[in-house]
This record gives C-alpha cells, structure tokens and sequence, in this order.
C-alpha cells in the first residue's frame, strides 16, 4: 500500500490560506516557523544531482534528499565538503550509491530556509494529514518545499491535500523550479561542452571555438582547486587545457609557424606547475589499490611512503593555489581569452581558411591511418616504446573526432568511439603501470643515501610493488592485440572510410 | 506479537479506559499498536476522535482482507492505530485466529503494510456475549479491571472459576484495582481481602479515582496528552511497566 510521502515544489512566497481556501470540510493548522536557519543547496561541481532531478539540502546538521516522486531521505551528517562513500550509513548515504566517487559534496548556493509543520484537521480535531513546508529564501528569491504525509485511513483527504498542492505547484517543472526560482545563475559545469560548428566555418574560426571553449572550462576550475574541494577540479583543468595545446599541434597549419610556436610554449608554461600536483593526486587516491597489491607485513613501508605524498601535496598545492591567485596569473588567462575571443589577433598559416568538414576528414583520416600502420605491427616482440607511441596516437585520434563530432552522425560516431575507447582503456593502465613503477624508483632514489642505500622496510616494499606492478602491465600489453583487432573489425574500417576518405575529392 | 484483552463481564469498570492509555503508553514507548474498538458505542475510537466505521458485521468482510486494512485509521499518535470496527463476537473469532496465524492472508496483508504490530489491545465490551473461551485462548494477557467493592468480587471469582473448570492458564489473568477511592474504608477492606484471595492474579499497580480520567470525554485523548503531571497519569505509566517489564512501582 503507498504509505510514502509526496513532495511538492511550490514557487515563490508560500501561502497558508491558499490552502485553507481549497480544502472543503478539513482545517490546515499550521505551527509557527522555526527561526530562520541558514541552508547549502550541496551537489558536486558538475550537479550530477541536479541532473538526475535530485535536491540535497544542508541545515543545521541535516541533509535532506528530496527526489522525484515525494520521496524524501532524511540523515543527520554535515554533507559540505564530504565525499559520499566517507559519509556515515544512513537513508541518504544509501540514496546516493551512484555518486561519482571522485566528487566531493559542495555548495551550489545558499539562503536561509524556515520549516513549518501544519496538520490538517477534520471537524473533530483529529489530524487526518500531516505535512512539513520548508520555505527557502536566497538572493534570487523563494520557493516553498511541501512535503505531505498520509496517514492511514484517511486517503481521501491525502488526495485533496496533494492535488490542492498539485495545482499550487502548478506543473511547475519539478527540481529546476528550485534552482530558477533561488539560484537562476547556477548553470551546470559541464568539463566537455560541445562547440557548435559549421561544415563550411573556417579551420582558424574552428580552433578559436574550440580553444576559447575550453579556457573558460578551465578557469572554471581554478577555484575548486585553490579550495581544495576534490581533485577532479585540477584534473579537468588540465584537460582543458591538454585540449587546447592537442589543438595547438593537430591543427596544423591553421596559424602561423610563429604563433603556433609562441602558443605552445604558453600553454606549456600554464600547465607545468600542475603536474606535480596531479601526479601526488593520482598517487594518494589509489593508496588502497596500492595496500592491496602487496601482504600485509610489506604495509609498513608504503605508510610511510604515502605520508612523504601527502605532505608533499598539501605543500605543491599550496603553491599552485598560490599562482592561481596571483594578479599574473589572472592577467595571463584574461590576455589569452581576448586573443582567442575573434580571430583578429590571430596570424592565419596556409590552412586557416579551410572548411571545416574538410578539414576535419582529412586530419582524422590522417591520424586513423596512422594508427592502423603502427597497431598493426605490434608483436609480442615489439618494444614498449611503439606501444606508448600507440596510445598517444589514440589519444589524438580520439581528440580529433570529439572536436570535430559536432559535424557528423552521432550514432555513426559512437560506433566507432566504442572500440577505440576500449583500446585506449588499456593502452591507459598500460602506461599507468609503467609510470607508477618509474615514479616508485625515483621515491626510492630521492629516499636513498649517497652510497644508493635505502631503509629496508621502505625497499622491500616498493620493491613488492614493483614486482606485481610490472606483471599488471605485461598482462595490459597482452591485451593490446585483441583490443585492437576488435578496433580494426571491416564494419570500423568501413565506416572510418565512408566518413572520412572521400577519393572523389 | 502480543495480544491483550482489556476484558470484564461487568460494564463501566475502566476497560475503555485502561485501553486507551495503555494503547499510548505501548506506542509511546516505541511498540506499533493497533487498538481494537470492539464496542458497538465506538468508545475507545471516541477517544481517538476516529469516527466509527459503517457496520461491518458480516463474516466476510474478513475474507475480504483489503477492506479490513482499509478500515484501520492512524491515531493522531506515532505507532498507534485505531481498529474502529464494530465487531459480532463471530467476526471477532475469526479475527483473533487469523492473526494468529502468521500464514493468513491478513496477517499477510497487514505485514505488507508496514503494520506488523507488536501489540493489539482488545477493548471488551461487557456483554461480550458469554465469556469468550476464545478471547482467553487467543490473548497473552488478560486485563481486568476491578472496582474494589463487593460486587466486583463476584465477577472475578465466577472468571477464575471460569479458567478453572476449562483448564486454561489462569496466569494470564491480571486483574488489578480500578478506580480506587483510598478515603473509603471499605474500598481498602475490599482489596485487602482479595489480595489476599486472589494473591498471584493481581497487579501491584492500581488506578485511582481521578477526575482527570472523566475528563477524557471532554478531551478526547489520553490523559498523558492534557494531564500529563497527573496522579492518573503516571498510575496508566505505572501500570504499562508492571505489564510490560514486571516492574513494580515502589510509590
Ligand atoms: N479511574 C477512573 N476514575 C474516574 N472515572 C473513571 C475512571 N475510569 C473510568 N472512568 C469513567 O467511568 C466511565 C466508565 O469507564 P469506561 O468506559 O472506561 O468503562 P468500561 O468498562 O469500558 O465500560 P463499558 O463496560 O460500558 O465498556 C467513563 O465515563 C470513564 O470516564
Ligand atoms: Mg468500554
């Protein structure tokens, strides 16, 4: 029997008499509001609640999930800055399994809410429904929470309270009136937007697009890194920006040697006080992966190893945070914006005024070849290096088609991604094994002492995960071959060629 | 899942009342309660402000499992609900087996629910036909109110005969004294004796002659809910922790 709760989102300043007036035979009574108390509306940076139609409230030691169809999870937890799988069990906890785990929990915005019971009465005082109204107020306005309770024996009333809600509510859509009605500029973070193209735009007006797109999604970042909220906020500032450079180096041509030049070397410069960062990042979230790998009495040494990590993050990030703060910085990000905001600063090379479609078939085409040629010799005996080649070409193969998908089919486009993210999957950890076991020699070497000795608990350790790193990569690499094999079934090649070679041309 | 009868042959002891207050202090210690209105004056559902169901008198009805949930109604009190049907002692029978058998259909139906009660409090009516051999085989507990005067005694004794004769088990018979004046001699007289007569059947715990009990009629709610400091209060409290965890009041 449906014992559960409805919720409503009603606009604007909520009126009690509005519903005294609708109800026939039935008194709403309501309680006076508690005090104004300050609330966070939390999701993570890029609102994946939001997207699922979901609301998290914060107040006073509360959160509050309010979900499609009036159901309501209530959990007494702070929420702000806490990745979910760290929260303690409760009804919201479990609400949230899918979570992006890498996501901490933050403030979207805020105001103050005000809750108000009210039970309504029939004609001898007996509550025949129940019910709790949270009134929201922020900056941009107010929206009232209704939340209704039946209770048993009484449905019929259960009824003619909802629908008076219903038509207070007024199909107002749903979770969004909440945000257009408190917080109307908080437009979702999206880390790969899509750059609207024309087939015949020129290939310079192409990269400005593109490039202009993707600093905004970087500068999007800046203050969640310097907060220090999750660390998916300086790895997507550093996509954006590796996006950029790919750009810089696969549109060849489209600027001039010089400019191409100067470009690079600026977005190098942008992106090389990140990388110790992110390398300390990837280390410490994988610490359990690295726990597991290897017994239990070999534990020791990778403790103290993770702990020379994160004193050597806080104090890395502490300076990145620092850079992103300076007035340099800013006016650094604030030029290259304005060079990228038309194409009059840019200098044009040989292929700037090439159409896009064209263009876009002849650089993926390209690259596609490239990567056929190269995968296709690949043996057990080919050397690590060819693999490692291979996945950059993957990498830029992969890029290409993402800048330019906007101008194709896109179920033509997934068929092909499908296969060709499987293969970079793998190429991926098979490039991850072999950086982490590079990165382990190197801690050993700084931990050493002159004669090359080292502590021996920290050696035999490191030295374990080596050993099983190394085996986890020769199994990656066995695994290159049918992955790519699969990427290079006939339909692939087909359709590579249908899309991207056109011999008439 | 426990079952207790608020149970006497003789009308206008406190049965009502006893049922009422017991009901809220078994959910106001965090049971699920349903309280089962079996007079056809309503007068527990009263209490709760619940309005008699129509007449649902027919065997059938308990065939019928979906329209028996449909008729119990939630308490304005968290845990506790309202059975206000108007029962034959026919359907009452077929009633008690059914929950008693955890495989009935509605057993079945109340568990999916979410009403799996831990209590069901029976409020008897007086002329509850003859005595119900049924009530006393399917409840746990047998509440008795007993107004300490002479002809009181009579009914006590002819149900403890009663248990006697049919050999069922007389300790669940907990008779206890009910509207009790301790400025009557003849009311301390009177429970001297049967205590001393009756020494396993009765509960240590009495409830007073209180005003604020009469005034239940008027308030229609538990007397914790408007008199909550009251002397009558904390005798349905004490009465509640004897029941329930043989604690015996030390006042
Ligand atoms: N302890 C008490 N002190 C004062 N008045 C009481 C007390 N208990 C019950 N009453 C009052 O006595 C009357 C009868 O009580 P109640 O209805 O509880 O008895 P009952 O045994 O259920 O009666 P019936 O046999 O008619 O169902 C009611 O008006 C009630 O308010
Ligand atoms: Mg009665």
């Amino acid at each position: 029997m449906g014992q559960t709760s409805s919720f409503f989102i009603i606009p604007g300043k909520f009126d009690p008499a509005g519903l005294s007036d609708a109800l026939r035979g039935l008194t709403p009574v309501f309680e006076a509001p508690t005090a104004a108390r300050p609330f966070d509306l939390l999701d993570c940076h890029d609102q994946s609640l939001r997207a699922q139609g979901q609301l998290l409230i914060a107040s006073g030691g509360t959160l509050r999930l309010l979900r499609g169809q009036g159901d309501v999870a209530v959990q007494r937890c702070k929420g702000k800055g806490t990745f979910v799988q760290d929260m303690p069990d409760g009804p919201v906890r479990s609400a949230l399994v899918g979570f992006p785990k890498l996501r901490a929990l933050m403030s979207i915005g805020s105001g103050k809410v005000e809750t108000a019971n009210f039970a309504v009465l029939d004609d001898l005082q007996k509550t025949q429904v129940r019910g709790s109204v949270l009134s929201l107020t922020a900056n941009d306005g107010q929206v009232a929470l209704v939340t209704v309770h039946p209770m048993r024996g009484y449905d019929r009333s259960y009824q003619s309270v909802c629908s008076t809600f219903e038509s207070m509510a007024d199909g107002n859509g749903g979770i969004e009136a909440v945000f257009h009605s408190l917080f109307s500029d908080a437009t979702p973070y999206n880390a790969k937007p899509e750059v609207k193209l024309g087939m015949q735009e020129p290939s310079i007006e192409v990269a400005a697009d593109i490039i202009r797109t993707f600093l905004v999604v970087a500068r999007q970042n800046e203050a969640g890194v310097i907060a220090d909220i999750d660390t998916e906020f300086l790895h997507d500032y550093r996509v954006s920006l590796r996006r950029v450079r790919s750009v810089l180096s696969l549109f060849k041509g489209v600027f001039s040697p010089e400019q191409t030049d100067v470009l690079k070397r600026e977005f190098s410069d942008l992106m090389a006080p990140t990388g110790r960062v992110r390398d300390l990042d990837v280390y410490l979230l994988e610490k359990d992966i690295y726990f597991n790998l290897i017994p239990a009495n070999l534990h020791q040494g990778v403790e103290a190893m993770f702990a020379q990590f994160a004193k050597e993050r806080t104090r890395a990030l502490a300076g990145l945070s620092r850079r992103f703060r300076s007035a340099a910085y800013d006016q650094k990000m604030n030029d290259l914006f304005a060079l990228f905001a038309d194409t009059k600063g840019l200098e044009p090379g040989p292929k700037a005024d090439r159409g896009a479609y064209d263009y876009a078939c002849a650089l993926i085409w390209k690259r596609y070849r490239k990567v056929c040629k190269l995968a296709r010799g690949i043996t057990p005996d080919t050397p690590d290096q060819v693999v490692h080649d291979l996945r950059i070409d993957c990498k830029k193969l992969r890029y290409l088609m993402e800048f330019f998908a906007p101008l194709f089919d896109k179920s033509d486009f997934k068929k092909l991604i499908k296969p060709l993210k499987k293969l970079q999957d793998n190429l991926g950890l098979f490039n991850d094994y072999s950086v982490q076991q590079e990165a382990l020699f190197e801690f050993v070497a700084t931990q050493s002492n002159s004669q090359g000795q080292a502590n021996a608990q920290l050696a035999m350790s490191v030295g374990g995960l080596i050993a099983v790193l190394d085996q986890r990569q020769k199994a990656e690499r066995d695994r290159v071959i049918a992955n790519f094999q699969h990427f290079d079934s006939p339909d692939i090649q087909h359709l590579f060629r249908t899309l991207f070679h056109h011999k008439e041309d | 899942m426990k079952i207790i009868a608020c149970y006497s042959n003789k009308g206008g002891v406190g049965k009502t009342a006893t049922s009422v207050n017991l009901a809220y202090a078994y959910a106001r210690a965090g049971s699920t309660v349903l309280l089962c209105d079996l007079d056809p004056q309503g007068a527990s559902g009263f209490y709760f402000r619940v309005k008699p169901s129509k007449k649902l008198t027919d065997a059938r009805f308990f065939e019928d499992v979906a329209r028996f949930t449909k008729s119990i109604r939630a308490s304005d009190f968290e845990g506790l609900d309202v059975l206000p049907a108007n029962l034959t002692f026919r359907d009452f029978d077929v009633f008690l087996s059914r929950m008693r058998n955890k495989r009935s259909r509605l057993k079945k139906a109340l568990v999916t629910a979410g009403s799996d009660y831990d209590v069901i409090i029976l409020d008897c009516p007086p002329n509850f036909s003859t005595l119900s051999e049924n009530i006393f085989k399917a409840a746990d507990q047998i509440l008795v109110p007993v107004i300490p005067t002479t002809l009181s005694e009579r009914t006590l004794e002819q149900l403890v005969s009663f248990f006697e004769k049919q050999k069922l088990p007389k300790k669940k018979i907990k008779a206890f004294f009910s509207m009790v004046q301790r400025r009557k001699t003849l009311h301390l007289e009177t429970m001297e004796k049967m205590r001393k007569a009756y020494k396993k059947r009765f509960l240590n715990s009495e409830i007073p002659f209180a005003a604020d009990i009469e005034r239940m009629g008027q308030n229609r709610a538990p007397v914790s809910i408007y008199a909550g400091r009251s002397a009558a209060s904390a005798a349905y409290q004490a009465l509640f922790d004897e029941l329930e965890n043989g604690v015996v009041s030390t006042k």
